[in-house]
């Protein structure tokens, strides 16, 4: 992995972070949405399981030390997730179909999410809350892979993330 | 078109990458493992919190508009109604204002002995940034923290009713654990009966509420105040909602549904109330 693709992971964690938790979630607090479960998955549909893996784990572990629930929680789902989606990478297939299966992937992530907190005794989680939010959380986070998963595909699929500075030993 | 840096396949994961995935998954469940027997990771939530809350409050300098734009839309259509709504009730009260000529009297002693107890005081706040909600705990940071003398237990207000209680505090930020948060519980009061109950809270749906008292009536229209149940940290009297429907059960117990004074998914500009009851940020979590 190169140094500029590790700065631009690191950048586009925090900014996801930061606006999940300042415009997407006021938007829609009972959808269950989460931005930075869609790039993961945008991520590691375009660059496959190892880089989905590490990024949907230190995502996942920054999520859950910002938050109140147990730490540990998001960064095993997120990183299913990025695994899972790594997994189904293909190059050839067309950007409506990774839109939706990014939004799909997530949407059961989130409902594992959801899951996981009833196992690990948090208040709040149910079986039926993850089966109900399904089909709003699916449609949200479809909405959300829209706006994520081009501006993926052309980041990681451009030659700007694979320059290296050369001339410096 | 060519994708020449990608490998041929990724259809399995190889064997490093299958040793990295359980190694993470070690240490994920190391995480889960330490987070839910003890308080190891106190250290690493409040950092992150903290930094977290202090980036929160730079973008909310940028996006705070968009974010106020975003949470009135699904309220706009409700706007008009409850303005409609509310002017009906304010000249109802204007009728009723000349009637009670004979209560001001008692209102101004009131008044005067509230003073005498001492008024605490409120810390306006402005709410940057939402949690997660849905399942996980519905909380909000606030762009107030230790520095302004919020701690943790302080409750919160939006100057109609009780909005939460705060839960972590960092120097300049803190997350407020919203009392509509499925997993808390308010002591409340009906303000008609007197009778103390228990407010559980239902997200979006309001409360749900159960008299401590197995013989106290719940009635639809009752109003309930926040008031001392349990281990109950929030201020007294600060309006909870109004009862909508009471199911009674065959034992004879009571639950009533509550509908919320105010909104969780509406808040913008709130209060804390610096009483008594908070505790330095370095208490249990």
């Amino acid at each position: 992995m190169t140094g500029p693709r590790i700065a631009t992971a690191v950048a586009g964690v925090v900014t996801a972070l930061l606006l999940q938790a300042t415009l997407v979630a006021p938007a829609a607090i009972t959808a269950q949405l989460s931005l930075p479960a869609v790039l993961v998955a945008a991520v590691a549909l375009e660059a496959g399981p190892g880089t989905g893996m590490c990024l949907g784990f230190a995502t996942g572990l920054v999520a859950d030390l910002g938050s109140s629930h147990a730490t540990g929680l998001l960064a095993l789902c997120w990183l299913a997730l990025g695994i899972g989606c790594g997994l189904l990478a293909d190059p050839r297939r067309s950007a409506p179909a990774q839109m939706l299966l990014a939004g799909l992937t997530c949407a059961l992530a989130v409902a594992l999410a959801t899951l996981g907190l009833t196992v690990v005794g948090e208040p709040g989680g149910t079986a039926l809350g993850a089966v109900r939010a399904l089909p709003p959380s699916l449609l949200g986070n479809v909405v959300l892979a829209v706006l994520i998963v081009p501006i993926t595909r052309r980041f990681l699929r451009s030659d700007l993330l694979n320059r290296t500075v050369v001339g410096h030993g | 078109m060519t994708f020449p840096r990608r490998p041929p396949s990724r259809r399995r994961l190889t064997k490093r990458q299958r040793i990295a995935a359980a190694v993470l998954i070690a240490v994920a469940a190391c995480f889960l493992a330490i987070d839910l027997t003890g308080s190891g990771l106190r250290g690493a939530h409040g950092g992150v919190r903290g930094a977290l809350g202090a980036l929160y409050r730079g973008t909310d300098g940028v996006l705070g508009p968009a974010r106020r734009f975003v949470q009135g839309v699904p309220h706009a259509a409700g706007n008009r109604e409850t303005i409609a709504r509310l002017r009906h009730e304010n000249a109802e009260l204007r009728a009723r204002l000349d009637q009670q000529a004979d209560d001001t009297s008692t209102e101004v002693a009131l008044d005067r002995l509230r003073l005498a107890g001492g008024s605490a005081r409120v810390v306006p706040a402005r709410v940057v940034a939402l949690g997660p909600g849905s399942g996980f705990d519905w909380t909000v940071t606030l762009n107030v923290g230790s520095q302004n003398g919020v701690h943790i237990g302080h409750t919160v207000t939006d100057g109609y009713g009780v909005v939460g209680r705060v839960l972590h505090t960092s120097a300049t930020s803190c997350v407020v654990l919203l009392a509509a948060d499925p997993g808390s519980g308010v002591g409340a009061r009906d303000t008609r009966t007197g009778q103390l109950a228990l407010a559980t809270g239902r997200g979006t749906d309001g409360f749900s509420v159960s008299s401590l008292d197995p013989r106290a009536t719940l009635q639809v229209g009752d109003r309930l105040v926040t008031g001392p149940a349990g281990q109950s940290t929030y201020v007294s009297g600060l309006a909870l909602g109004t009862i909508t429907s009471v199911q009674t059960s065959a034992d004879g117990t009571s639950v009533a549904q509550v509908e919320a004074t105010v909104s969780p998914t509406a808040l913008d500009l709130v209060g804390v109330i610096l009483s008594g009851t908070g505790t330095p940020a370095q208490a249990a979590r």
